[in-house]
């Protein structure tokens, strides 16, 4: 007999041993009393210890300490020992569980993570956001229910997916994401939401743009092999000859100027920041500038030049002065004869402004966000007849921004536009 | 035996979850139809039209099977309760978005008829696209409370169909004023009405699938929300 059920049996053995001594000193009978009485009061106690077991079990919580005595301080603290510590596993498994799923909400790309049927088990905030879906309201929700695309649905039916589906999300406000599907074990999928809107628009500002350079180059090369293929084949005088190539020469000289203007464009773009250090002469700048608008015009307008403080201007001579001078012999160009232009220049602890004020057509306020878009015109032919290639604006607005300066345009059609430069502080010294 | 009824119960309930996802799947065909529909008018970009006329066949086909389902469902288990409003449900949402199609499918012809005609500029381009929009984000929500079983969300788009039809009046005032200004616009702005009052019969066909959700939903327990039903 092991230990314990020889501990359980002493007070019994006791008793008899008692009872025993009874019979033997008084009576049978009074033996048999004790006997009973000793048996009774162990019951007592067990029935004690049992009562205890019975309301601890009903709420075997940590606080409530499940003290026995005797034979049962064993077994009841065992038991008290052993419930302590499943709950500390759970607590633990649930605050571990708890982290992996707030890493998971705090992901900046959208996760679901769907079952058998494409059921929704878990999704994460951006998710949420990218799909519009409700973390609450959808789980166990088949994600085909409310993702009806029938692109997706097909995706996830077809089961490829070595190639991840851009989808247009409707339901947060036009987003365009890319979906991956990762499968992991018993039909569980793991759906991956990226937003991808910015890489797409600028893509389609790419093609936009590839498609405008074959356009307006194409113009005045199906002219030029016009012209070429009259040479080759007609019989021509001497003037017509002339003429011919004249217009030849234009053309050739449109497609140069474009190609030109791209090209300082990427240098533009490629270039490292402008210098910090290097002191542009705006005097003399603004001085040649007004020289340069005067052999353009012809005496066609009158143009003034007014500097109301001193200053200079840190950075770039050449992108600076190609910049401002782009925008004079764009007022010089869009305004008709007998306007006025007016350079002015002014300086002040925010910073400088050199403003280009013409006489001139104007343009309408639709227009002016767009000016700066490469290629962009407001009227097509109006503009080609003057010479512009349509990227002299956008050249403008990134040598200013290397020079964290800002292009400002007011404008009132049929009066007259105003394309003022901001510099900052930084830019600007020798006050 | 019990083995027997759950195995029963089971395979009911996976029918009425196909048939759910039936109805959704022919109602994302149809949202990407109408989309493609609408766009393909706003853009010019008519060379989609052959391809929404041909998804309407696919619709077709969707709701002749999803009828047939509905009907196996209900002469094989004989559902009640919710089981039989979401049957009943079905059958009348089916209805409602193949007619949605065909509305699509009329959009998309106008388009193409406006856009063949020629450079002229649309008038009430604008509004007839914001209308559009609304008609669109309708069908979604009233699909999404069907998915959801969401009689709330159901109640938003029976409102929102106010919005539409008065948008559709006014367009159709502007687009009169116009063609009494200048007749050579009749054929075009002809087109647009059309067109603006398929937008706004979409637009209906929402509202009555939104109806039908209600009538799925309601009538139960609140207590037990059909949520636990879950197809």
């Amino acid at each position: 007999m092991s230990l314990p059920v020889v501990n359980a049996l002493v007070y019994t053995l006791v008793a008899l041993a008692l009872a025993l001594v009874a019979a033997l000193l008084v009576s049978a009978e009074v033996g048999w009393v004790v006997f009973t009485l000793g048996l009774l009061l162990q019951l007592g106690y067990h029935l004690r210890q049992w009562t205890l077991l019975e309301a601890w079990s009903r709420q075997p919580a940590p606080e409530n300490e499940l003290g026995g005595s005797g034979v049962w301080y064993e077994p009841f603290s065992r038991l008290y020992r052993h419930e302590r510590e499943l709950r500390q596993q759970i607590a633990h498994w649930q605050s571990e569980l708890a982290r992996f799923g707030a890493a998971g909400q705090a992901l900046t790309f959208g996760i679901v993570a769907t079952s058998q049927g494409e059921r929704i088990e878990w999704l994460n905030r951006a998710a949420e956001q990218l799909l519009g879906l409700d973390q609450r309201a959808d789980l166990g929700q088949p994600i085909t229910h409310l993702i009806r695309q029938p692109a997706f649905v097909a995706y996830l039916e077809a089961g490829d997916f070595a190639q991840p589906l851009k989808l247009r999300s409707e339901r947060a406000g036009e987003r365009v994401v890319a979906v991956r599907v990762v499968d992991y074990g018993e039909g569980r999928r793991l759906i991956q939401i990226t937003d991808v809107t910015q890489a797409e628009r600028l893509d389609q500002t790419r093609r936009d743009f590839v498609a405008n350079v074959s356009h307006e180059l194409r113009t005045p090369l199906t002219v030029l092999s016009g012209f070429v293929e009259t040479l080759q084949e007609l019989e021509l005088d001497a003037a017509e000859r002339r003429r011919y190539q004249d217009l030849m020469a234009e053309q050739s000289l449109r497609m140069q100027r474009i190609v030109q203007d791209l090209l300082s464009l990427s240098t533009l773009e490629s270039a490292p920041p402008p210098p910090e250090t290097e002191r542009i002469d705006v005097a003399a700048l603004l001085d040649k500038l007004k020289r340069d608008a005067e052999a353009l015009s012809g005496g066609r307008h009158a143009i003034s030049l007014e500097i109301a403080s001193g200053g200079d201007i840190l950075g770039a001579e050449g992108e600076i002065a190609s910049a401002l001078g782009n925008l004079v012999s764009n007022a010089v160009r869009y305004t008709p004869e007998g306007g006025t232009i007016r350079l002015h220049w002014q300086s002040g602890p925010a910073g400088a402004e050199f403003a280009v004020v013409d006489s001139g057509i104007g343009i309408e306020a639709a227009d002016i966000p767009r000016l700066t878009e490469r290629f962009y015109r407001v009227d097509r032919g109006r503009s080609r007849e003057t010479g512009g290639t349509g990227l002299g604006l956008a050249i403008v607005k990134h040598a200013l921004g290397r020079h964290q300066a800002t292009l400002e345009i007011t404008s009132q059609p049929g009066e007259g536009s105003r394309f003022a430069v901001r510099f900052p502080a930084a830019r600007v010294v020798g006050l | 035996m019990n083995e027997y009824t759950q195995h029963v119960t089971k395979a009911f309930d996976q029918e009425l979850s196909n048939l759910r996802t039936h109805v959704l799947e022919m109602g994302g065909l149809v949202e990407a139809q109408i989309r493609a529909a609408t766009t393909a008018y706003a853009t010019g970009d008519i060379a989609v039209v052959a391809e929404i006329v041909d998804a309407d066949t696919r619709v077709n086909d969707f709701e002749i099977v999803i009828d047939d389902e509905c009907a196996q469902v209900v002469a094989k288990r004989q559902p009640t309760a919710f089981d039989l409003r979401l049957v009943m449900g079905v059958s009348k949402i089916v209805t409602d978005l193949e007619r949605v199609g065909d509305e699509a499918k009329k959009i998309a012809k106008g388009a193409r008829r406006i856009h063949q005609r020629g450079q002229m500029p649309l008038p009430r381009a604008a509004d007839v696209r914001h209308v559009s929009s609304v008609t669109v984000a309708m069908l979604r929500q009233a699909l999404d409370a069907f998915a959801r079983l969401d009689a709330e969300a159901s109640h938003e788009v029976i409102r929102a169909d106010e919005e539409v039809d008065i948008a559709f009046k006014a367009i159709l005032r502007q687009l009169i004023t116009f063609m009494m200004e200048d007749p050579r616009t009749i054929s075009t702005a002809m087109d647009i009405i059309w067109i603006a009052r398929a937008i706004e019969r979409i637009g209906d066909h929402a509202k009555n699938i939104a109806e039908h959700v209600i009538k799925i939903v309601e009538g139960r327990d609140i207590r037990h929300p059909p949520k636990e039903k879950k197809a």
